[in-house]
Protein backbone atom coordinates (compact mmCIF):
# COMPACT_ATOMS: atom_id res chain seq x y z
CA UNK A 1 0.00 0.00 0.00
CA UNK A 2 1.62 3.44 -1.38
CA UNK A 3 1.77 6.30 0.96
CA UNK A 4 -1.28 8.85 0.52
CA UNK A 5 -0.19 11.65 -1.27
CA UNK A 6 -1.50 15.11 0.24
CA UNK A 7 -2.24 17.71 -2.45
CA UNK A 8 -2.95 21.13 -1.28
CA UNK A 9 -5.29 23.09 -2.95
CA UNK A 10 -5.25 27.01 -3.24
CA UNK A 11 -8.03 29.56 -3.96
CA UNK A 12 -8.20 33.14 -2.85
CA UNK A 13 -10.94 32.05 -0.11
CA UNK A 14 -10.12 28.21 0.73
CA UNK A 15 -14.02 27.80 0.15
CA UNK A 16 -15.23 28.44 -3.15
CA UNK A 17 -12.98 27.40 -6.12
CA UNK A 18 -10.92 25.22 -4.11
CA UNK A 19 -13.51 23.22 -3.09
CA UNK A 20 -14.20 22.59 -6.89
CA UNK A 21 -10.92 21.51 -7.50
CA UNK A 22 -9.91 19.62 -4.39
CA UNK A 23 -13.52 17.62 -5.13
CA UNK A 24 -12.11 16.44 -8.83
CA UNK A 25 -8.88 15.39 -7.55
CA UNK A 26 -10.35 13.67 -5.33
CA UNK A 27 -12.43 11.60 -7.29
CA UNK A 28 -10.13 11.10 -9.94
CA UNK A 29 -7.38 10.01 -8.19
CA UNK A 30 -9.85 7.84 -6.86
CA UNK A 31 -10.36 6.62 -10.26
CA UNK A 32 -6.70 6.14 -11.15
CA UNK A 33 -5.58 4.32 -8.08
CA UNK A 34 -3.92 6.86 -6.87
CA UNK A 35 -4.26 7.53 -2.70
CA UNK A 36 -5.38 11.19 -2.14
CA UNK A 37 -5.67 13.40 0.60
CA UNK A 38 -6.53 17.26 0.10
CA UNK A 39 -6.25 20.19 1.79
CA UNK A 40 -7.70 23.41 1.17
CA UNK A 41 -6.31 27.02 1.92
CA UNK A 42 -5.98 30.26 0.75
CA UNK A 43 -2.71 31.51 -1.84
CA UNK A 44 -1.01 33.57 1.06
CA UNK A 45 -1.00 30.35 3.47
CA UNK A 46 0.79 28.25 1.10
CA UNK A 47 4.29 28.67 2.30
CA UNK A 48 2.95 28.17 5.95
CA UNK A 49 1.38 24.20 5.11
CA UNK A 50 3.94 23.39 2.30
CA UNK A 51 6.48 21.38 4.25
CA UNK A 52 4.22 17.89 4.05
CA UNK A 53 2.43 18.07 0.93
CA UNK A 54 3.28 16.39 -2.49
CA UNK A 55 2.27 19.07 -5.18
CA UNK A 56 0.18 22.73 -4.78
CA UNK A 57 -2.85 22.93 -7.16
CA UNK A 58 -4.07 26.56 -7.39
CA UNK A 59 -6.74 28.52 -9.23
CA UNK A 60 -4.89 32.01 -8.27
CA UNK A 61 -1.08 33.20 -8.59
CA UNK A 62 0.78 31.41 -6.02
CA UNK A 63 3.93 32.94 -4.08
CA UNK A 64 6.99 31.94 -5.94
CA UNK A 65 9.91 30.10 -5.27
CA UNK A 66 8.12 27.20 -3.83
CA UNK A 67 9.80 23.94 -2.94
CA UNK A 68 7.43 21.25 -3.87
CA UNK A 69 5.82 21.11 -7.27
CA UNK A 70 2.74 23.84 -7.72
CA UNK A 71 0.48 23.82 -10.86
CA UNK A 72 -1.61 26.69 -11.84
CA UNK A 73 -4.68 26.39 -13.50
CA UNK A 74 -8.56 27.24 -14.30
CA UNK A 75 -9.36 24.59 -16.07
CA UNK A 76 -11.32 22.28 -13.32
CA UNK A 77 -13.02 25.57 -13.10
CA UNK A 78 -14.21 26.10 -17.05
CA UNK A 79 -14.01 22.62 -18.19
CA UNK A 80 -11.14 23.32 -20.87
CA UNK A 81 -8.52 20.89 -21.10
CA UNK A 82 -9.64 19.80 -17.51
CA UNK A 83 -8.55 16.26 -18.96
CA UNK A 84 -5.13 17.33 -19.58
CA UNK A 85 -4.56 18.87 -15.81
CA UNK A 86 -5.57 15.29 -14.72
CA UNK A 87 -2.87 13.76 -16.45
CA UNK A 88 -0.36 16.20 -15.34
CA UNK A 89 -1.48 15.87 -11.92
CA UNK A 90 -1.51 11.83 -11.84
CA UNK A 91 2.04 12.15 -13.24
CA UNK A 92 3.61 14.00 -10.23
CA UNK A 93 1.50 12.30 -7.82
CA UNK A 94 2.45 8.37 -9.17
CA UNK A 95 5.90 9.32 -9.65
CA UNK B 1 -48.86 36.25 -8.96
CA UNK B 2 -47.79 37.75 -5.86
CA UNK B 3 -50.58 36.01 -3.60
CA UNK B 4 -49.53 32.35 -4.80
CA UNK B 5 -46.21 33.81 -3.67
CA UNK B 6 -46.77 34.68 -0.38
CA UNK B 7 -48.17 31.34 0.18
CA UNK B 8 -45.30 29.87 -0.66
CA UNK B 9 -43.14 32.00 1.61
CA UNK B 10 -45.88 30.65 4.59
CA UNK B 11 -44.93 27.27 3.25
CA UNK B 12 -40.75 28.50 3.91
CA UNK B 13 -40.63 30.62 6.47
CA UNK B 14 -42.45 27.34 8.44
CA UNK B 15 -40.07 24.49 7.15
CA UNK B 16 -37.03 26.69 7.04
CA UNK B 17 -33.63 26.59 4.46
CA UNK B 18 -32.91 23.39 6.00
CA UNK B 19 -35.76 21.68 4.99
CA UNK B 20 -36.96 23.09 1.86
CA UNK B 21 -33.34 24.30 -0.34
CA UNK B 22 -32.34 20.68 -0.26
CA UNK B 23 -35.37 19.70 -2.05
CA UNK B 24 -35.31 22.69 -4.18
CA UNK B 25 -31.54 21.88 -5.18
CA UNK B 26 -32.29 18.26 -5.84
CA UNK B 27 -35.24 18.93 -8.03
CA UNK B 28 -33.24 22.32 -9.62
CA UNK B 29 -30.28 19.13 -10.49
CA UNK B 30 -32.91 17.08 -11.73
CA UNK B 31 -33.88 19.46 -14.29
CA UNK B 32 -30.66 21.06 -15.35
CA UNK B 33 -29.47 17.10 -16.22
CA UNK B 34 -27.66 15.99 -13.07
CA UNK B 35 -28.49 12.48 -11.92
CA UNK B 36 -31.04 12.13 -9.27
CA UNK B 37 -28.50 9.98 -6.49
CA UNK B 38 -25.94 12.60 -7.04
CA UNK B 39 -28.28 15.50 -7.18
CA UNK B 40 -29.85 14.29 -4.28
CA UNK B 41 -27.02 13.75 -2.13
CA UNK B 42 -25.84 17.49 -2.59
CA UNK B 43 -29.28 18.75 -1.58
CA UNK B 44 -28.84 16.92 1.93
CA UNK B 45 -24.76 18.42 2.10
CA UNK B 46 -26.55 21.74 1.55
CA UNK B 47 -28.98 20.95 4.30
CA UNK B 48 -26.62 19.82 6.72
CA UNK B 49 -24.07 22.97 5.89
CA UNK B 50 -26.94 25.27 6.98
CA UNK B 51 -27.25 23.56 10.17
CA UNK B 52 -23.82 23.53 10.24
CA UNK B 53 -23.59 27.28 9.81
CA UNK B 54 -26.43 28.34 12.01
CA UNK B 55 -24.69 26.72 14.62
CA UNK B 56 -21.32 28.58 14.18
CA UNK B 57 -23.26 32.08 13.20
CA UNK B 58 -25.35 31.22 16.78
CA UNK B 59 -21.35 30.80 18.57
CA UNK B 60 -19.89 34.20 16.81
CA UNK B 61 -23.25 36.52 17.27
CA UNK B 62 -23.25 35.68 20.63
CA UNK B 63 -19.55 36.24 21.48
CA UNK B 64 -19.34 39.36 19.14
CA UNK B 65 -22.86 41.04 20.83
CA UNK B 66 -20.95 40.74 24.06
CA UNK B 67 -18.40 42.23 23.23
CA UNK B 68 -19.91 44.89 20.48
CA UNK B 69 -22.44 45.89 24.14
CA UNK B 70 -19.34 45.50 26.69
CA UNK B 71 -17.48 47.75 24.27
CA UNK B 72 -20.11 50.25 24.07
CA UNK B 73 -20.74 50.03 28.03
CA UNK B 74 -16.90 50.12 28.79
CA UNK B 75 -16.09 53.25 26.22
CA UNK B 76 -19.17 54.91 25.55
CA UNK B 77 -18.45 54.57 22.21
CA UNK B 78 -21.36 53.02 19.93
CA UNK B 79 -20.24 50.22 17.67
CA UNK B 80 -23.19 47.89 18.36
CA UNK B 81 -23.49 46.78 14.10
CA UNK B 82 -20.98 43.79 14.39
CA UNK B 83 -19.47 42.24 11.13
CA UNK B 84 -20.54 38.67 10.59
CA UNK B 85 -18.67 38.11 7.55
CA UNK B 86 -19.54 37.07 3.60
CA UNK B 87 -19.82 33.47 4.71
CA UNK B 88 -22.63 34.35 6.60
CA UNK B 89 -24.23 36.46 4.31
CA UNK B 90 -23.84 33.51 1.77
CA UNK B 91 -25.52 31.43 3.68
CA UNK B 92 -28.04 34.09 4.53
CA UNK B 93 -28.41 34.84 0.61
CA UNK B 94 -29.04 30.93 -0.29
CA UNK B 95 -31.22 30.24 2.75
CA UNK B 96 -33.80 33.73 2.08
CA UNK B 97 -36.77 32.94 -0.33
CA UNK B 98 -34.99 34.71 -3.20
CA UNK B 99 -32.47 32.14 -2.54
CA UNK B 100 -34.55 29.50 -3.17
CA UNK B 101 -35.17 30.66 -6.99
CA UNK B 102 -31.99 32.41 -7.61
CA UNK B 103 -29.95 29.66 -9.50
CA UNK B 104 -32.74 28.84 -12.35
CA UNK B 105 -32.98 32.50 -12.08
CA UNK B 106 -29.46 33.21 -12.80
CA UNK B 107 -29.68 30.96 -15.69
CA UNK B 108 -32.40 31.88 -17.15
CA UNK B 109 -31.89 35.25 -17.23
CA UNK B 110 -27.44 34.30 -18.82
CA UNK B 111 -28.58 31.86 -21.57
CA UNK B 112 -31.69 34.68 -22.35
CA UNK B 113 -28.54 37.77 -22.43
CA UNK B 114 -26.52 35.15 -24.59
CA UNK B 115 -28.89 34.33 -26.92
CA UNK B 116 -29.92 38.31 -27.91
CA UNK B 117 -25.87 38.71 -28.17
CA UNK B 118 -26.20 41.40 -24.70
CA UNK B 119 -23.81 39.18 -23.01
CA UNK B 120 -20.66 37.77 -24.23
CA UNK B 121 -19.77 35.66 -20.35
CA UNK B 122 -21.20 32.77 -19.61
CA UNK B 123 -21.05 32.62 -16.12
CA UNK B 124 -20.32 28.95 -14.58
CA UNK B 125 -19.89 30.39 -11.31
CA UNK B 126 -23.44 29.47 -9.44
CA UNK B 127 -21.57 29.56 -5.97
CA UNK B 128 -21.47 33.60 -6.77
CA UNK B 129 -25.52 33.62 -7.34
CA UNK B 130 -25.25 34.37 -3.62
CA UNK B 131 -24.80 38.00 -4.30
CA UNK B 132 -27.99 38.29 -6.56
CA UNK B 133 -29.90 36.68 -3.81
CA UNK B 134 -28.63 38.87 -1.15
CA UNK B 135 -29.59 42.06 -2.67
CA UNK B 136 -32.87 40.32 -3.67
CA UNK B 137 -33.56 38.88 -0.02
CA UNK B 138 -32.47 42.80 1.19
CA UNK B 139 -35.34 44.08 -1.22
CA UNK B 140 -37.79 41.33 0.56
CA UNK B 141 -37.13 42.76 3.63
CA UNK B 142 -37.68 46.27 3.03
CA UNK B 143 -40.72 45.68 1.00
CA UNK B 144 -42.54 42.58 1.97
CA UNK B 145 -42.51 41.81 -1.47
CA UNK B 146 -40.97 38.27 -2.85
CA UNK B 147 -41.34 39.04 -6.83
CA UNK B 148 -39.81 42.27 -6.16
CA UNK B 149 -37.15 40.44 -4.68
CA UNK B 150 -36.88 38.00 -6.96
CA UNK B 151 -37.00 40.24 -9.85
CA UNK B 152 -34.01 42.53 -8.29
CA UNK B 153 -32.09 39.19 -8.25
CA UNK B 154 -33.12 38.89 -11.70
CA UNK B 155 -32.03 42.32 -12.64
CA UNK B 156 -28.74 41.51 -10.43
CA UNK B 157 -27.77 38.46 -12.59
CA UNK B 158 -27.61 41.01 -15.45
CA UNK B 159 -25.90 43.46 -13.34
CA UNK B 160 -22.92 40.65 -12.80
CA UNK B 161 -22.80 39.81 -16.50
CA UNK B 162 -22.25 43.49 -16.90
CA UNK B 163 -19.56 43.81 -14.65
CA UNK B 164 -18.01 40.66 -16.17
CA UNK B 165 -18.39 42.39 -19.82
CA UNK B 166 -17.16 45.66 -18.75
CA UNK B 167 -13.67 44.94 -17.34
CA UNK B 168 -13.21 41.55 -19.54
CA UNK B 169 -10.53 43.10 -21.51
CA UNK B 170 -8.56 44.96 -18.84
CA UNK B 171 -8.68 41.53 -16.68
CA UNK B 172 -7.58 39.36 -18.97
CA UNK B 173 -4.69 41.71 -19.72
CA UNK B 174 -3.84 42.36 -16.20
CA UNK B 175 -4.60 39.18 -14.71
CA UNK B 176 -3.38 37.00 -17.45
CA UNK B 177 -6.59 35.32 -18.60
CA UNK B 178 -7.53 34.93 -21.63
CA UNK B 179 -11.23 33.76 -22.48
CA UNK B 180 -12.26 34.32 -18.98
CA UNK B 181 -14.43 37.16 -16.98
CA UNK B 182 -15.70 37.91 -13.83
CA UNK B 183 -18.96 38.16 -13.10
CA UNK B 184 -19.17 39.25 -9.30
CA UNK B 185 -21.04 42.00 -7.91
CA UNK B 186 -19.01 42.34 -4.80
CA UNK B 187 -15.06 43.06 -6.62
CA UNK B 188 -17.35 44.84 -9.76
CA UNK B 189 -18.76 47.45 -6.94
CA UNK B 190 -15.28 49.52 -6.97
CA UNK B 191 -15.13 49.69 -11.04
CA UNK B 192 -16.89 53.29 -10.64
CA UNK B 193 -14.94 54.24 -7.84
CA UNK B 194 -11.74 53.14 -9.20
CA UNK B 195 -12.48 54.86 -12.60
CA UNK B 196 -13.60 57.96 -11.36
CA UNK B 197 -10.85 58.53 -8.03
CA UNK B 198 -8.06 57.21 -10.80
CA UNK B 199 -9.28 59.94 -13.31
CA UNK B 200 -9.14 62.32 -10.24
CA UNK B 201 -5.34 61.26 -8.81
CA UNK B 202 -4.16 61.82 -12.52
CA UNK B 203 -4.36 65.11 -12.18
CA UNK B 204 -2.72 65.65 -8.83
CA UNK B 205 1.07 66.55 -9.32
CA UNK B 206 3.30 64.12 -7.14
CA UNK B 207 0.44 62.03 -6.26
CA UNK B 208 0.16 60.61 -9.84
CA UNK B 209 3.89 59.79 -10.02
CA UNK B 210 4.00 57.78 -7.03
CA UNK B 211 4.48 53.87 -8.09
CA UNK B 212 4.51 51.88 -5.14
CA UNK B 213 6.08 48.39 -5.53
CA UNK B 214 3.93 44.67 -4.16
CA UNK B 215 7.49 42.94 -3.41
CA UNK B 216 8.54 43.87 0.18
CA UNK B 217 4.85 44.53 1.39
CA UNK B 218 3.64 41.09 1.33
CA UNK B 219 6.63 39.93 3.77
CA UNK B 220 6.00 42.40 6.62
CA UNK B 221 2.41 41.56 7.19
CA UNK B 222 2.63 37.73 6.58
CA UNK B 223 0.55 37.49 9.78
CA UNK B 224 -2.50 38.79 8.80
CA UNK B 225 -2.81 35.91 5.88
CA UNK B 226 -3.42 33.58 8.97
CA UNK B 227 -7.32 33.49 9.46
CA UNK B 228 -6.84 31.99 12.87
CA UNK B 229 -4.05 33.91 13.97
CA UNK B 230 -6.39 37.22 12.99
CA UNK B 231 -9.05 36.14 14.84
CA UNK B 232 -7.29 35.48 18.07
CA UNK B 233 -5.17 39.30 17.48
CA UNK B 234 -8.45 40.52 17.07
CA UNK B 235 -10.72 38.93 19.62
CA UNK B 236 -7.95 39.40 22.45
CA UNK B 237 -7.93 43.23 21.25
CA UNK B 238 -11.49 44.15 20.97
CA UNK B 239 -11.91 41.66 24.25
CA UNK B 240 -9.62 44.39 25.92
CA UNK B 241 -11.43 47.12 24.76
CA UNK B 242 -14.43 45.86 25.99
CA UNK B 243 -13.90 44.23 29.40
CA UNK B 244 -10.84 46.24 30.66
CA UNK B 245 -11.85 46.59 34.39
CA UNK B 246 -8.88 47.66 36.84
CA UNK B 247 -10.17 46.65 39.92
CA UNK B 248 -10.49 42.91 38.18
CA UNK B 249 -7.64 41.63 36.24
CA UNK B 250 -8.48 38.22 36.74
CA UNK B 251 -11.73 38.69 35.49
CA UNK B 252 -10.60 40.57 32.62
CA UNK B 253 -8.21 38.12 31.31
CA UNK B 254 -11.01 34.98 31.48
CA UNK B 255 -12.97 37.45 29.85
CA UNK B 256 -10.27 38.28 27.07
CA UNK B 257 -8.37 34.91 26.19
CA UNK B 258 -12.39 33.58 25.76
CA UNK B 259 -13.25 36.22 23.29
CA UNK B 260 -10.09 35.94 21.63
CA UNK B 261 -10.23 31.90 21.29
CA UNK B 262 -13.94 32.02 20.20
CA UNK B 263 -12.77 34.61 17.43
CA UNK B 264 -10.12 32.05 16.77
CA UNK B 265 -12.41 29.44 16.44
CA UNK B 266 -15.27 31.61 14.00
CA UNK B 267 -12.33 32.12 11.60
CA UNK B 268 -12.20 28.56 11.26
CA UNK B 269 -15.15 27.16 11.36
CA UNK B 270 -17.15 28.81 9.90
CA UNK B 271 -15.38 29.06 6.06
CA UNK B 272 -15.29 25.26 7.21
CA UNK B 273 -19.13 24.87 7.32
CA UNK B 274 -19.72 27.13 4.24
CA UNK B 275 -17.15 25.10 2.72
CA UNK B 276 -19.91 21.94 2.83
CA UNK B 277 -22.47 24.06 1.56
CA UNK B 278 -19.76 24.55 -1.42
CA UNK B 279 -19.93 21.03 -2.05
CA UNK B 280 -23.47 20.81 -1.61
CA UNK B 281 -23.42 22.84 -4.86
CA UNK B 282 -21.04 21.67 -7.05
CA UNK B 283 -23.16 18.38 -8.72
CA UNK B 284 -25.67 21.54 -9.29
CA UNK B 285 -22.92 23.79 -10.76
CA UNK B 286 -21.04 21.29 -12.97
CA UNK B 287 -25.06 20.32 -14.41
CA UNK B 288 -25.50 24.04 -14.97
CA UNK B 289 -22.35 24.63 -16.62
CA UNK B 290 -22.82 22.02 -19.16
CA UNK B 291 -26.70 22.82 -19.63
CA UNK B 292 -25.72 26.37 -20.80
CA UNK B 293 -22.75 25.47 -22.23
CA UNK B 294 -25.01 23.55 -24.61
CA UNK B 295 -27.61 26.04 -24.84
CA UNK B 296 -25.12 29.15 -25.90
CA UNK B 297 -23.64 27.52 -29.17
CA UNK B 298 -20.55 28.58 -30.86
CA UNK B 299 -19.73 32.15 -30.53
CA UNK B 300 -17.00 33.61 -28.75
CA UNK B 301 -17.71 33.60 -25.64
CA UNK B 302 -15.62 34.71 -21.86
CA UNK B 303 -16.40 31.63 -18.93
CA UNK B 304 -17.57 33.70 -16.03
CA UNK B 305 -15.56 32.56 -12.85
CA UNK B 306 -14.95 33.87 -9.22
CA UNK B 307 -12.66 36.62 -8.87
CA UNK B 308 -11.10 34.24 -6.03
CA UNK B 309 -8.79 33.39 -8.97
CA UNK B 310 -7.40 36.71 -9.01
CA UNK B 311 -6.65 37.38 -5.28
CA UNK B 312 -3.81 35.40 -5.32
CA UNK B 313 -1.81 38.34 -7.55
CA UNK B 314 0.40 40.21 -5.53
CA UNK B 315 -1.11 43.63 -6.48
CA UNK B 316 -4.55 42.37 -5.05
CA UNK B 317 -3.01 40.76 -1.97
CA UNK B 318 -0.55 43.50 -0.80
CA UNK B 319 -2.97 46.28 -1.25
CA UNK B 320 -5.68 44.43 0.94
CA UNK B 321 -2.95 44.01 3.43
CA UNK B 322 -2.19 47.89 3.86
CA UNK B 323 -6.27 48.25 3.94
CA UNK B 324 -6.80 45.95 6.53
CA UNK B 325 -4.85 48.70 9.29
CA UNK B 326 -6.77 51.20 7.69
CA UNK B 327 -9.94 49.80 7.59
CA UNK B 328 -9.70 49.28 11.56
CA UNK B 329 -8.59 52.81 11.96
CA UNK B 330 -11.40 54.16 9.96
CA UNK B 331 -14.08 52.08 11.79
CA UNK B 332 -13.05 54.06 15.46
CA UNK B 333 -12.48 57.35 13.33
CA UNK B 334 -15.81 57.77 11.32
CA UNK B 335 -17.99 60.11 13.10
CA UNK B 336 -21.73 58.37 12.87
CA UNK B 337 -20.35 54.49 11.77
CA UNK B 338 -21.63 52.03 13.98
CA UNK B 339 -20.13 49.55 12.58
CA UNK B 340 -17.41 47.14 14.51
CA UNK B 341 -15.06 45.01 11.80
CA UNK B 342 -14.27 41.85 13.16
CA UNK B 343 -15.03 38.53 10.20
CA UNK B 344 -14.49 40.20 6.90
CA UNK B 345 -11.40 41.97 7.47
CA UNK B 346 -9.92 38.46 4.54
CA UNK B 347 -12.32 39.85 2.13
CA UNK B 348 -10.31 42.67 1.19
CA UNK B 349 -8.22 41.58 -1.37
CA UNK B 350 -12.43 40.99 -2.78
CA UNK B 351 -13.02 44.51 -2.42
CA UNK B 352 -10.07 45.93 -4.29
CA UNK B 353 -9.21 42.75 -7.13
CA UNK B 354 -11.10 44.46 -9.91
CA UNK B 355 -9.51 48.41 -9.52
CA UNK B 356 -6.03 46.50 -10.55
CA UNK B 357 -6.08 46.37 -13.69
CA UNK B 358 -7.80 50.06 -13.88
CA UNK B 359 -4.39 51.35 -12.11
CA UNK B 360 -1.96 49.29 -13.61
CA UNK B 361 -1.17 47.47 -10.84
CA UNK B 362 -0.29 50.93 -8.85
CA UNK B 363 -0.91 49.88 -5.23
CA UNK B 364 -0.90 53.08 -3.56
CA UNK B 365 -3.51 53.63 -6.30
CA UNK B 366 -5.44 51.01 -5.17
CA UNK B 367 -5.16 51.32 -1.62
CA UNK B 368 -6.54 55.41 -2.00
CA UNK B 369 -9.51 53.40 -3.80
CA UNK B 370 -9.96 50.97 -1.36
CA UNK B 371 -9.79 53.31 1.54
CA UNK B 372 -12.76 55.34 0.14
CA UNK B 373 -14.77 52.54 -0.89
CA UNK B 374 -14.65 51.29 2.74
CA UNK B 375 -15.27 54.22 4.23
CA UNK B 376 -18.59 55.15 2.05
CA UNK B 377 -19.12 51.57 3.19
CA UNK B 378 -18.89 51.75 6.60
CA UNK B 379 -22.00 54.38 6.42
CA UNK B 380 -24.18 51.82 3.90
CA UNK B 381 -23.78 49.59 6.55
CA UNK B 382 -24.34 51.23 9.23
CA UNK B 383 -27.80 52.37 7.61
CA UNK B 384 -28.41 49.40 6.09
CA UNK B 385 -28.01 47.14 9.26
CA UNK B 386 -31.68 47.00 10.32
CA UNK B 387 -32.49 45.02 6.90
CA UNK B 388 -28.98 43.17 7.00
CA UNK B 389 -30.50 41.39 10.24
CA UNK B 390 -34.00 41.34 9.37
CA UNK B 391 -32.94 39.21 6.55
CA UNK B 392 -30.74 36.91 8.66
CA UNK B 393 -33.63 36.14 10.42
CA UNK B 394 -35.73 35.66 7.81
CA UNK B 395 -33.49 33.02 6.88
CA UNK B 396 -33.68 30.97 10.11
CA UNK B 397 -30.87 32.11 11.41
CA UNK B 398 -31.53 32.48 15.29
CA UNK B 399 -30.77 35.79 17.02
CA UNK B 400 -29.51 35.43 20.67
CA UNK B 401 -30.87 37.63 22.94
CA UNK B 402 -30.43 41.18 23.04
CA UNK B 403 -27.94 40.52 20.02
CA UNK B 404 -26.56 43.42 18.36
CA UNK B 405 -27.38 44.31 14.30
CA UNK B 406 -25.02 42.51 11.54
CA UNK B 407 -23.25 43.23 8.70
CA UNK B 408 -20.83 42.09 6.81
CA UNK B 409 -18.35 43.48 4.02
CA UNK B 410 -19.42 41.55 1.35
CA UNK B 411 -22.27 42.73 0.31
CA UNK B 412 -23.44 45.14 3.31
CA UNK B 413 -20.83 47.83 2.41
CA UNK B 414 -21.72 47.92 -1.17
CA UNK B 415 -23.74 51.10 -2.68
CA UNK B 416 -25.23 48.86 -4.83
CA UNK B 417 -27.80 47.57 -1.61
CA UNK B 418 -28.31 50.86 -0.89
CA UNK B 419 -29.24 51.67 -5.11
CA UNK B 420 -31.93 48.93 -5.15
CA UNK B 421 -33.34 49.10 -1.72
CA UNK B 422 -33.99 52.93 -2.85
CA UNK B 423 -35.45 52.16 -6.11
CA UNK B 424 -37.60 49.43 -4.97
CA UNK B 425 -39.28 51.14 -1.59
CA UNK B 426 -39.88 53.95 -3.01
CA UNK B 427 -40.97 53.14 -6.79
CA UNK B 428 -42.15 49.53 -6.12
CA UNK B 429 -41.97 47.46 -9.75
CA UNK B 430 -41.33 50.80 -11.09
CA UNK B 431 -37.90 50.97 -9.13
CA UNK B 432 -36.70 46.84 -10.34
CA UNK B 433 -38.01 48.53 -14.04
CA UNK B 434 -35.59 51.42 -13.70
CA UNK B 435 -32.60 49.24 -12.72
CA UNK B 436 -33.40 47.13 -15.66
CA UNK B 437 -33.30 49.57 -18.04
CA UNK B 438 -30.28 50.84 -16.54
CA UNK B 439 -28.70 47.63 -16.65
CA UNK B 440 -29.62 47.04 -20.54
CA UNK B 441 -28.62 50.10 -21.06
CA UNK B 442 -24.96 49.56 -20.01
CA UNK B 443 -25.02 45.94 -21.60
CA UNK B 444 -26.19 47.41 -24.74
CA UNK B 445 -23.53 50.39 -24.81
CA UNK B 446 -20.99 47.94 -23.91
CA UNK B 447 -22.22 45.52 -27.26
CA UNK B 448 -22.04 49.09 -29.24
CA UNK B 449 -19.35 49.45 -28.13
CA UNK B 450 -19.96 53.07 -26.52
CA UNK B 451 -18.00 52.39 -23.35
CA UNK B 452 -15.42 51.04 -25.79
CA UNK B 453 -15.94 47.83 -23.97
CA UNK B 454 -12.90 48.06 -21.25
CA UNK B 455 -12.33 50.23 -17.88
CA UNK B 456 -10.19 53.13 -18.81
CA UNK B 457 -7.14 51.41 -17.88
CA UNK B 458 -5.75 50.69 -21.45
CA UNK B 459 -3.30 53.58 -21.08
CA UNK B 460 -1.19 53.14 -18.20
CA UNK B 461 -0.52 49.15 -18.42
Amino acid sequence: MPRKKIVLVACGTAVATSTVVANSIEEEMAARGIPVETRQCKATEVPGLIEDVDLVVSTTPLPPNLPKPAIVTLAFLTGIGRDAEIEKIAGILKG
Amino acid sequence: MDSLLTGLKTVVDGLGATVLLPVFIFIIGVILGAKPGRAFRAGLTIGIAFIGINLVIGLMWTSLSDVAQAIAANTGVTRDVVDVGWPSSAAIAFGSSVGLWIIPVGIAVNVALLLTGLTRTLNVDIWNFWHMAFFGSLVVAATGSLGMGIATAAVMAGLALFVADWSAKPVQKFYGLPGVSVPHLLSGAILPIAIVVNWVIDRIPGLRDIDLSTDTIQKRFGVFGEPIMMGLIIGIVLGLIGFWDGSNIPGTITRVLQTGMALAAVMLLLPRMVKILMEGLIPISEAARSFVQKRAGNREINIGLDSAILIGHPAAISSALILVPIAILLSIVLPGNRVILFADLAVIPFVVALAAPIVGGNVLRMVIIGAITLAAGFYIATAQAPLFTQAAVASGFTLPENASQITAIGDGFLWISLVVVALASWLGYFGVVIMAALVGAGLAALKGGRLGDHAAGEEQS
